[in-house]
């Protein structure tokens, strides 16, 4: 049962992710706010910490193909960039303690690379003009804003199913 | 000290690298084409995302019911007022449009720049990554949706139609940073006053009308609708207001700043606009590599 959950999990934070960004940009005194749901690789990093990493870094080539064929219209930018996150982010994680906390700070540090990566590949593709103080002010802070609040809220139960998952497979299911 | 990249690893990795320049490189060359592999992605895509999309509308739907209810007495005060003058309004619309219909028959002129048959679609995604203003609506090709249309919501222009496939279409937001983004308007006022939409000001949210002649006389306030010369919008969908008219850079033609009438945040429902008359491919279509060349000349 369990099984099944890990995956269907990926894929309805994929699913998740357009919905939220419909809400997006938000206005506050007068000003534009950009926040990029940044979900599934959360969800990815906790299954590369408690499970395994090769298991995050299939997923992460899988839908960011996916993401990139449907969304983007660009094939290659998710592809490469969910797997690379998911590869440092177990890198890292095996040099520290794997507290939930931990790895609630690895997220909210992977998703700011991953923004920072996204920046540079929109700029070389031309698809945005903006310059960096303007990138740091009106989406990466309010990116990493809304995303910690995404971690903490949903963190522990990520931690719980991986885990859970993990101690299952050990038993040999 | 654990070694980063085993020499397998390493050669894998640059190999990955490799293969995804190219396919960035392939994918970018033609990205307003969905090749079959791409539509059948879309299309399963765009399914399960509106399994997931359409229950999310009907919360927001709820909520926002919830928060107009509040506001129900003030608003009612506020709308009966209108109201009075609205009935008027309606009466002369009523008279001026089947004067409109009779004169047409006398000059025997069928038909229309305006006329458009209205397609209904759901938003279903919007590109999470919003380095682009795109988003993905419940309707392609079989339902008639075709690249190049225009997009709206019952306050106004809000896009077009870049992609289509069976079963998904993908709209760009007139709020883009893309140049090739063109609608062919006009102001509204004693005279049609011509010109182009062409560019979103991100700062002050405000859309860039440019190519007006200067002897016309925009002022502040006055509307601003799609003209229909474009070639593939139909004449008369809102676009916006006019906050500021200045001269260009050459000081040759005026531009006028335009506030949108459509909101592009929360959009749930959008209307496509199939025109009746013939389509060509003129300034609405950014598309065509002639457009661009025409306004260099």
């Amino acid at each position: 049962m369990i099984r099944f959950i890990i995956p269907l999990i990926a894929i309805l934070l994929f699913f998740l992710e357009p919905i939220f960004s419909l809400f997006s940009p938000i206005e506050m005194n007068g000003n534009l706010y950009v926040t990029v749901p940044r979900f599934l690789i959360v969800y990815l990093i906790f299954i590369a910490t408690y499970y395994t990493s090769k298991r995050a870094i299939i997923y992460g080539f899988v839908l960011g193909l996916l993401y990139d064929m449907y969304h983007i219209d660009i094939i290659g930018l998710y592809t490469f960039m969910y797997p690379l996150i998911c590869y440092v982010a177990a890198l890292v994680i095996r040099q520290i303690e794997r507290h939930t906390v931990t790895v609630m700070v690895l997220s909210v540090v992977m998703i700011v690379l991953l923004e920072l990566l996204s920046y540079f590949f929109a700029s070389v593709i031309a698809l945005t003009s903006i310059d960096f103080g303007e990138f740091f002010t009106s989406r990466l802070v309010p990116t990493m804003i809304a995303n910690s609040l995404f971690i903490v809220m949903f963190g522990y139960m990520f931690k719980q199913i991986t885990e859970k998952r993990f101690l299952q497979k050990q038993a040999g299911f | 000290m654990p070694r980063f990249f085993s020499n397998k690893r390493l050669i894998i990795l640059l190999v990955g690298v490799i293969v995804l320049v190219a396919l960035i490189a392939f994918s970018l060359r033609d990205r307003n084409h969905a090749n079959v592999p791409e539509q059948a992605v879309k299309d399963v895509v765009g399914f399960g995302q509106s399994l997931v999309t359409k229950p999310a509308h009907f919360v927001t739907g709820l909520i926002e019911n919830i928060d107009t209810m509040l506001n129900t007495y003030e608003e009612n005060k506020r709308l009966k007022k209108r109201l009075e003058t609205y009935a008027a309004m309606q009466a002369e619309l009523v008279d001026v449009k089947a004067n409109n219909v009779k004169l047409r028959g006398i000059i025997d002129k069928q038909e229309d720049l305006r006329a458009f048959e209205p397609i209904q679609a759901t938003v279903i995604s919007r590109n999470p990554d919003q380095w682009e203003e795109k988003i993905i609506i419940d309707k392609g090709t079989t339902a008639g949706v075709d690249v190049n249309m225009a997009v709206m919501t019952a306050q106004g222009l809000i896009g077009k139609v870049i992609l289509s496939t069976p079963f998904t279409s993908t709209v760009e937001l007139i709020s883009t940073e893309n140049s090739d983004f063109r609608v062919a308007a006009m102001v509204v006022g004693q005279e049609e006053m011509f010109g182009l939409i062409e560019g979103y000001d991100r700062t002050s949210g405000q859309l860039i009308m440019k190519r007006l002649d200067s002897s016309f006389n925009v002022k502040k306030g006055m509307q601003v609708i799609s003209s229909g010369l474009g070639g593939i919008f139909p004449k008369g969908i809102l676009i916006g207001e006019v906050t500021e008219v200045s001269t260009d850079d050459y000081g040759l033609t005026k531009l006028a700043y335009i506030k949108p009438a459509a909101t592009f945040s929360q959009l749930d429902h959008v209307m496509i606009a199939k025109r009746s008359m013939t389509v060509v491919d003129g300034t609405d279509g950014g598309n065509s590599a002639t457009t661009k060349g025409d306004d260099e000349s």
